[in-house]
């Protein structure tokens, strides 16, 4: 399991997942708001 | 006798026999205790701006920006977030130089990590500058103050620790074993990126 407080290479990991779901959730919900 | 191999296995690797001493946890390690904590103190504390950001938007309903024609630099701080995100990536370029004894690659990393940094907060500063309304103007602008200085107080403390890191990498304190002063930051540099990542979407985008 990723754990971002053990090592900088996790937490630099967990940040890239961070940044991916962000993108998703803001295009989802901007793209909502255009309908 | 669980206590006990686990006490063996730490005795292998420090040389010390026997159970850990009375103030030394045998589950888990101190480094590990200590992030943990800070970090859980830190999600509080944004959580409490974040807290009276969403009281504002969703249970008072009050509008958000642009208020009396002034809209947020949303262009000019998605480049800010390009430029803080890309600060990650020096950083782990600068710990795998760490790993694999590539001194150049530690030194070139951390150092363009600091100047990135610091990149980010001239612009902030910048912004604020230029922006045109200031915290005591109205709710949302101070939570907009509160949230992005909150964040960019937390850069700055970043940025400190990053300039002892550089100042010893150049100096040639790290090895491939030992470079826990670089992995500390790193670990603090990459929490900050996070948490800019949930206030520009929510302050800036959303």
């Amino acid at each position: 399991m990723l754990n971002p407080l053990r090592s900088e290479q996790e937490a630099f990991r967990f940040l890239l997942y961070v940044a991916a779901v962000a993108a998703v959730v803001v295009g989802l919900v901007l793209l909502i708001r255009a309908l | 006798m669980e206590s006990a191999s686990i006490a063996a296995g730490h005795g292998a690797h420090d040389e010390h026999h026997g159970p850990p001493a009375a103030n030394v946890s045998s589950r888990v390690e101190a480094q590990f205790l200590g992030m943990l904590l800070f970090i859980i103190s830190e999600i509080m504390l944004f959580g409490a701006f974040f807290t009276a950001y969403f009281f504002i938007r969703v249970v008072a309903g009050d509008e958000w920006f642009p208020i009396d024609g002034i809209s947020l630099p949303k262009a000019v701080a998605g480049v800010n977030t390009a430029i803080l995100i890309s600060s990650s990536f020096t950083m782990h370029w600068a710990l795998e130089g760490a790993r694999n004894e590539n001194r150049n690659a530690l030194c070139v990393g951390l150092l363009t990590t600091f100047l990135l940094g610091l990149t980010f907060l001239t612009v902030q500063v910048n912004e604020y500058v230029h922006i045109g309304f200031s915290p005591q103007d109205h709710a949302q602008g101070s939570i907009f103050y509160g949230l992005t200085g909150l964040h960019g107080c937390h850069v700055f403390i970043g940025l400190t620790l990053l300039s002892f890191a550089t100042i010893r990498a150049f100096r040639g304190h790290f090895t491939a074993k030992e470079h826990r002063g670089v992995e500390v930051p790193g670990i603090y540099w990459h929490f900050v990126d996070v948490m800019w990542i949930f206030v520009y979407s929510t302050v800036y985008l959303l």
